[in-house]
């Protein structure tokens, strides 16, 4: 047996032995011609003409496209030669020179070993792949001055843009058939156009089940929603996981149906097109909870001070609304978008959370390695690489909500899930619930009939990595959090003490409305 | 340590090369790489007149009321200045100005009048060397890029833009004009003025300590309007009354506030990082613009400039700027003061027969202006300030967005905005454009 492999192992060994031969004589001939000529200066500049790159250059197209050029046929007579462009200028002597030696290598090689007509040539024409083979900086030994007097307005605009930020500009960006003309025109300068905002007039569209976006109609907004697919989950933790809580078992048998979930949690823009749209004068704290039967949906009052806490609003999560105003919101978007809105339950939270995953997070590692507690972690410092690109939580948010798409999403597709904000719930909250659902595969389950408090589940910017958890249950707590409210009655609205915790929507998924709906769309 | 960042040691070195040169200028379109250069020219000495030289032929584009008094001014600057050519659209104003020249015993030739849009185009064909630049700042960076095309001189008056686009514009123009040897002198006078000078002097060498805040305002009763007149179409109405339309002039914080806005960021020695304010409109009786501006301006580093503009009658009205230290402030003008307020340091103005202070600095800023211009191309010494002027219209430009949007507006949304003022074509005749006033943010529910 062994002798068989030691055979097999020679043999193949003597093969590449053989080839490598072959490879070293070719090298080492080219290495040293390239050297020989390197260290002649008559070898340097012969191999620096126009002729000598046109040897081998057969492209038919470079030469004759060249002439073409606006380098070459110009008012000034003054024509660039090849080297002018596809090398670094002299004056830089060893980038010249290994710039030189990697190039005639290269070039040589693959007129050895490759059919010129097999080249993709038409596909080097843009000007990233010509940034291999075109020196910005031969550009600039000739084209000292960017602001030549006669410079129109784009090109100024351009040009500037150029000075203030080199590295993601250049000059091929725009001039990239100034070299080789082949009836393009010689600019190839992007404008500018500003198309202003798109508002919306229609919601959108749903005929399958699958992603989509959707569009409130008379604004400019939009979200995504997931299509997450229904199944059998284990909710909750087992008991060995550590930093678990009494409230998170026992762990059940849970099916929840398919239903579409928001990729992130309800942004500003959202909240605020609900807001600007129902928002009431005068204070209707009384009479608001007892305004399900009147037409229009009565929103809320408005806030005091910056609901934001100054951190900016836009695509960051909504925050310090209450769970009756994100109620509220969810009935309003389904009014306007005549789809079935609303939070999602426990069950469905958890579900959607976990992708599929079983851990304690929808990604590998142990809150025990994240967390800052335990000797080595409060020495040395808990490694977070795990974590960090998924949540945004107390290590990296600097106690702040972030913009959303900053984060890596879960199986699902969907963000945030675990950090950012905590998230509102259906279900109220009961500690023992999951001991009460009947025996057996629970179905949708949507908690206790009746409750003071409202689940919220995922970690928020505020929390440490034990309370990421994907079965952490916390609850609302809304006498602490109008604590500093100062007016009675307090606010239904907004919370006045309570800004880590926000929403996320789910739409429900109704196969007979669908197949209704489709035919129409056909 | 970068180039822009203000501190005393940096100021100290940079004064002893330079003199008084502004330092703002330092390459504020490069802010983000470190390839930033200051603005190297050494400022002419502050003379009482021009040295003599070559004959110097000037012609004016813009022959308003500013326009004329710049004309003289040039004139004024030394010997051998001449006049030869005057351009404004209307051909009223032409010789309106023609015969007040003529008054000051000054003839220009009257086939070298010219008038229309393209007025300037022909002026610039005239045998001339210096070209003074007067019109509504609209019209500015179009105006600015022929003359340094033709490979004139300039003098331009503030602002020298109303839009982000025209601001680039005159930047860019600007580093032509360096590349060809140009002088360029815009009408910021408090930057020709030895007062000014001198405290600027003091306080780059530490006067005041390091900066910690500034403050600018310019409160005035309401300015000049025009009512429309009978027979007058959409555009010759704007354009005689230009202050009032923003498109034309850029609204007040452009057009005098401009000066404050310069000052501050001549101090500071950069250009503010962003800008929150609000402004409103409740008195004027013309126009589209705005009544009352007032800006945050925020530098970095905790460094804030409060701008206040109004141009409201009855008011408590007022001007300076005020640019305070960590051991004193000043006034800009021509007084440093200790924290307690007592006087460390004052301008010594001429004094007059009777041994006491003018004061007023012994030549106009006015005329100092040409004088420097002068002597600038007369010692083959270019100097080019319009890029300096262009990032304090900029500037200006920041906290009329901010104050017309409601929004946070940055240096970056400055440098990348598109947004260009006024009709795609110029000409004599009605104009399809909406004037409403701006309004911030957006209506809440009734």
């Amino acid at each position: 047996m062994a002798i068989i492999i030691s055979k097999k192992l020679f043999g193949k060994m003597a093969e590449k032995t053989v080839k490598r031969k072959h490879y070293l004589i070719f090298v080492i001939g080219a290495l040293a011609s390239i050297l020989f000529l390197a260290l002649s200066k008559k070898g340097l500049d012969y191999t620096s003409t126009d002729e000598f790159c046109a040897a081998c250059h057969a492209h038919p197209h470079a030469d004759a496209t060249f002439k073409l050029s606006v380098h070459n046929s110009n008012r000034s007579g003054v024509s660039a030669k090849c080297v002018d462009c596809h090398l670094p200028p002299e004056d830089q002597p060893v980038y010249y020179l290994t710039r030189k030696a990697y190039h005639g290598f290269h070039d040589l090689y693959v007129f050895v070993t490759r059919d010129p007509e097999e080249i993709d040539w038409a596909a080097k024409r843009n000007d990233l792949a010509a940034k291999r083979f075109v020196y910005e900086d031969g550009c600039k030994k000739c084209h000292t001055n960017l602001f030549p007097s006669t410079l129109d307005p784009l090109g100024a605009e351009s040009h500037l843009k150029y000075v203030r930020d080199p590295e993601n500009n250049s000059c091929i960006k725009c001039h990239l058939n100034v070299g080789h003309y082949r009836g393009e025109p010689s600019l190839t300068m992007e404008e500018v156009v500003l198309s202003p905002e798109e508002i919306f007039n229609e919601p959108a569209i749903v005929t399958v089940f699958e992603d989509y976006k959707e569009q409130i109609p008379g604004t400019a907004v939009s979200f995504n929603m997931k299509a997450v697919p229904g199944g059998q989950f284990n909710m909750g933790s087992p008991a060995d996981e550590p930093y678990r809580r009494p409230d998170e078992g026992p762990v059940r048998e849970v099916e929840v149906n398919s239903f579409w979930m928001a990729e992130v949690e309800v942004t500003w823009n959202e909240y605020l097109a609900f807001f600007n749209a129902t928002s009431s004068q005068g204070r209707t704290e009384a009479d608001a909870q007892t305004d399900e039967e009147v037409d229009g949906i009565s929103g809320a009052t408005p806030p005091w001070g910056a609901p934001d806490q100054g951190w900016g609003m836009g695509s960051r999560p909504a925050i310090t609304m209450t769970h009756h105003a994100a109620q509220t919101y969810c009935r309003w978007l389904s009014s306007v978008t005549g789809k079935k809105y609303r939070l999602p339950t426990e069950a469905e939270w958890e579900y959607a959370a976990r992708g599929g995953t079983e851990g304690p997070y929808f990604f590998d590692g142990s809150p025990k390695n994240f967390e800052r507690d335990g000797l080595w972690n409060k020495i040395f410092g808990p490694d977070t690489t795990g974590i960090n690109s998924f949540v945004v939580y107390q290590e990296n948010s600097p106690y702040r909500t972030q913009p959303p798409l900053l984060v890596r999403p879960n199986p699902f597709g969907l963000k945030n899930m675990l950090g950012n904000v905590s998230e509102f719930c259906l279900d109220y909250y009961d500690p023992q619930v999951y001991a009460k659902y009947p025996q057996g595969v629970v179905k949708n389950p949507r908690g206790p009939r009746e409750g003071l408090e409202h689940v919220i589940r995922g970690g928020s910017f505020k929390n440490t990595p034990k309370d990421l958890r994907v079965a952490r249950r916390d609850f609302t707590r809304t006498k602490e959090w109008l604590e500093t409210d100062p007016q009675i009655p307090k606010s239904i609205w907004w919370y006045s003490d309570c800004n880590h915790v926000g929403f996320r929507v789910i739409c429900e998924y109704d196969t007979d409305e669908l197949n209704e709906k489709k035919p129409k769309n056909q | 340590m970068e180039k822009n960042q203000l501190s005393r040691r940096n100021f100290l070195e940079q004064s002893a090369l330079i003199g008084a040169a502004g330092l703002a200028g330092i390459s504020a379109l490069s802010s983000c790489s470190n390839k930033s250069k200051p603005v190297d020219y050494e400022f002419p000495p502050l003379l009482d007149k021009a040295p003599d030289g070559e004959k110097l032929r000037a012609g004016l584009i813009g022959c308003g009321n500013r326009g004329t008094g710049a004309a003289l001014n040039f004139l004024a600057a030394g010997n051998d200045l001449e006049m030869v050519a005057l351009a404004d659209v209307f051909e009223d104003k032409v010789w309106d100005c023609h015969s007040k020249l003529v008054k000051q015993m000054v003839e220009v030739p009257k086939n070298n009048c010219f008038w229309g849009f393209d007025a300037y185009k022909s002026l610039l064909e005239v045998d001339l060397d210096v070209v003074i630049l007067a019109t509504p700042p609209h019209f500015r960076p179009e105006h600015f890029d022929a003359a340094i095309q033709a490979k004139k001189h300039v003098f331009m008056e503030k602002p020298v833009s109303v839009d982000p686009v025209g601001s680039r514009q005159i930047i860019a123009t600007s580093k032509k004009a360096e590349n060809m040897g140009l002088s360029v002198i815009t009408g910021t006078q408090r930057r020709h003025q030895r007062d000014y000078l001198e405290t600027y002097r003091q306080v780059a060498s530490g006067a005041i300590g390091e900066i910690t805040s500034a403050k600018a305002w310019w409160l005035q009763s309401h300015v000049w309007f025009r009512t429309r007149e009978e027979g007058w179409n959409d555009m010759e109405y704007m354009l005689r009354n230009w202050n009032n339309f923003c498109w034309l002039c850029g609204d007040h914080i452009l057009d005098t506030h401009v000066h404050n806005i310069d000052i501050v960021n001549w101090f500071l020695g950069k250009q503010p990082e962003s800008a929150i304010g609000f402004g409103g409109r409740v008195r004027r009786l013309t126009g589209d613009q705005y009544d009352f501006f007032s800006i945050d301006f925020e530098f970095g580093n905790g460094v804030f400039s409060h701008s206040m503009s109004r141009q409201v009658d009855g008011c408590a009205n007022t001007l300076g700027e005020l640019v305070m230290g960590t051991d004193g402030y000043t006034n800009c003008k021509n007084t440093i003061f200790n924290p307690d307020g007592s006087v460390k340091w004052q301008y010594e103005y001429p004094k007059n027969r009777d041994g006491k202070s003018t004061g007023i600095v012994e030549v106009s800023p006015y005329v100092q202006e040409h004088i420097d211009l002068v002597t600038a191309i007369r010692t083959k010494k270019p100097v080019v300030e319009a890029e300096r002027t262009a990032i304090s219209t900029l500037t200006a430009i920041m906290g009329r967005t901010a104050a017309y949007t409601g929004q946070k507006v940055t240096w970056e949304d400055m440098l990348n905005s598109t947004e260009r003022l006024g009709p795609e074509k110029y000409e004599m005749g009605d104009v399809n454009m909406d004037f409403p006033v701006p309004l911030p943010g957006t209506q809440h529910k009734a």
